[in-house]
């Protein structure tokens, strides 16, 4: 049929892939108009009545989430901050020999980090969660900063070397055959080339941190730095009622901030997995 | 003769100890760049797992003189009903790949084709991605609550259901919530993989199809899906191992409840790890996670390691 009437299969096709692409907005838009709507609603509005649209708004349910949530966002601030530069210590002169130096032994450091980049990193938090007890890391922020590294860095290493191959192929001779040293060529003509991209690694692990809650909520207990995550939770597992509206205002809070630095710097990290 | 052995034996090591000296001054720098990555692998990773391991043979509480106990972890939990509940539970949950995998690739070649609009509509895409998975929960949990959630409360106005559906007092109704629920919140990762990849397909091939006349169909069965089939490969396994790990999300909606019925295993790991501090035992379950990711881990690496073959020849 497409063949005597090429114009028509294809209107077809694109209608279904119009179709496809407005069913997933209206799957993403939908619940969270619902989310945006609910956070102005006053406590009357929220439990006794089904407009979507709240009829008169206020902004209550957002300063009660601010303030409950003051300390955690700056618990989850400094954690996932942390944790994002130690990841690049790490990351950055690890991802940089992976990217563009030859040496022996590479393919085996390549499969460990291959590997640690599959590991089912969730199990770690047991054994780590032992040894920060122990050794008086559990309750502390540093603690935190160290366990997040589990999964925070093959992703790092993964998404920057392959960013790192793709620089033009004789920067460094150029480099060294203007006088600079092996470091130096890294240090003054490598690294301003890939802040940006380095600058999108580093956003990328700062919402890894920000988003996670097991490990969070696994190394730390009530007297110790409670992140935004683990104050989401408990909330609402606190066997009290919740007050809906705030809570939504809390999702807003807590949610946004990841998303605004991933569409930052989405156009640096997308192609790490692109296979041919 | 001994003695010549000896000998020989030495040189031998000799010649090794010279080579390693050479790729050591050869390579010193490479080798300083690399010991960051090495030192987190051997402290982050390996260390904590095999001391994990070594746990999950003991009883093993959080304070106090853990205990040899051989392999009675493993015993007990081939033993114990809500194991069993809690593996049906993940093998339900994890159907959910199949979910991401449709929408993952249905996303990315409908957005082939747009030609505006192009980043708004990638930007919705990944909301619900990008935010906490304890945040993506609550979310759902509002909208489906069967007290206050909006969902039940315009159903049952608008007289399609006569009573509000309790589905976290039911086990198969709860983690079929969640399952789904994991499906809308962990697409992107596939479609943002797909979508580099089909990026990468060159035009001409697909005007040499249309040339000889093949339908849309064909293009997509004789062009992208050949070129898709690493990108596929190496989403499957991504996804295999991340939905095998999830925690927050099902946690935060239905506490692992009703009883054992939504207790994934990563779940069941948390229950021992905080309710009963029994440390022994959740890291035998992280064991049997391991294992069952480890299928995926080879799954990637045999497929980098044939497009890394096909790149350099």
């Amino acid at each position: 049929m497409s063949a005597k009437n090429p114009s028509l299969g294809d209107r077809f096709w694109d209608f279904a892939s119009y179709s496809f692409i407005f069913f997933l907005i209206a799957s993403i838009v939908g619940p969270y108009s619902i989310v945006v709507f609910s956070s102005f609603k006053s406590r009357q509005e929220i439990f006794g009545s089904l407009n979507l649209i709240p009829t008169a708004p206020t902004l209550e349910p957002w300063m009660a989430a601010f303030d409950a949530l003051g300390g955690p966002l700056l618990n989850s601030l400094m954690i996932a901050t942390g944790t994002a530069a130690l990841s690049l210590l790490i990351t950055i002169p690890g991802a940089y020999v992976f990217g563009r130096k030859e040496f022996p032994g590479k393919e085996y450091a390549f499969y460990a980090i291959i590997s640690a980049l599959l590991f089912p990193h969730l199990i770690l938090v047991v054994p780590i969660g032992a040894w920060w007890l122990e050794y008086g890391l559990y309750n502390t922020i540093p603690g935190l900063w160290i366990a997040y590294q589990a999964f925070v860095t093959p992703m790092a290493i993964w998404v920057l070397r392959d960013f790192f191959e793709g620089l033009p192929d004789n920067i460094e001779e150029a480099a060294r055959v203007y006088g600079c040293s092996q470091f130096e060529a890294f240090l003054r003509v490598v690294l301003p080339l890939s802040a940006p991209a380095i600058a999108a690694v580093g956003f990328l692990s700062f919402l890894s941190g920000w988003n996670d809650f097991l490990f969070a909520n696994l190394l730390t207990n009530n007297t110790g730095p409670q992140t935004a995550t683990v104050a989401l939770f408990n909330t609402v597992n606190s066997g009290e009622q919740i007050l809906w509206s705030r809570m939504m205002a809390a999702v807003i809070i807590v949610g946004v901030p990841p998303l605004v630095l991933y569409l930052i710097s989405r156009r640096y990290l997308g192609n790490a997995f692109s296979v041919s | 003769m001994f003695a010549r052995i000896q000998k020989g034996l030495s040189t031998n090591l000799g010649h090794r100890y010279e080579r390693v000296i050479a790729v050591l001054k050869e390579h010193w720098f490479t080798y300083l760049l690399f010991l960051p990555t090495l030192l987190y692998l051997v402290f982050i990773v390996w260390a904590p797992f095999i001391r994990g391991i070594w746990m999950s043979l003991h009883i093993w509480p959080a304070f106090g003189v853990p205990e040899w106990d051989g392999i009675q972890n493993y015993t007990y939990l081939l033993g114990w009903d809500p194991f069993f509940t809690s593996v049906r539970a993940t093998a339900i949950y994890m159907t959910m790949t199949i979910l991401q995998l449709i929408l993952a690739l249905g996303a990315s070649l409908a957005a082939r084709n747009l030609s505006r609009f192009d980043n708004i509509v990638d930007g919705i895409f990944l909301i619900p991605y990008t935010m906490p998975p304890v945040v993506t929960g609550t979310v759902w949990l509002y909208i489906l609550h069967p007290n206050s959630g909006p969902l039940m409360g315009w159903l049952l106005d608008s007289g399609i259901l006569s009573e509000p559906i309790f589905w976290r007092t039911d086990g198969t109704l709860s983690i079929s919530v969640l399952t789904l629920v994991g499906a809308w919140t962990f697409w992107q990762l596939g479609y943002l993989i797909f979508a580099a990849s089909i990026s990468g397909i060159p035009d001409e091939h697909y005007e040499t199809a249309r040339v000889y006349g093949a339908s849309r169909i064909q293009q997509f069965l004789k062009v992208t899906m050949p070129h898709l089939k690493g990108a596929f490969i190496i989403v499957v396994s991504l996804r295999i191992v991340r939905n095998l790990i999830k925690v927050s999300q099902p946690l935060q909606m239905t506490q692992g409840g009703p009883g054992f019925d939504t207790s994934v295993l990563g779940i069941l790991l948390y229950r021992f790890t905080l309710n009963q501090r029994a440390y022994g035992l959740a890291f035998a379950v992280g064991f049997i996670m391991f294992l069952l990711a480890i299928g995926a881990t080879f799954l990637f690496i045999r497929e980098f390691r044939r497009g890394q073959m096909e790149a350099s020849a």
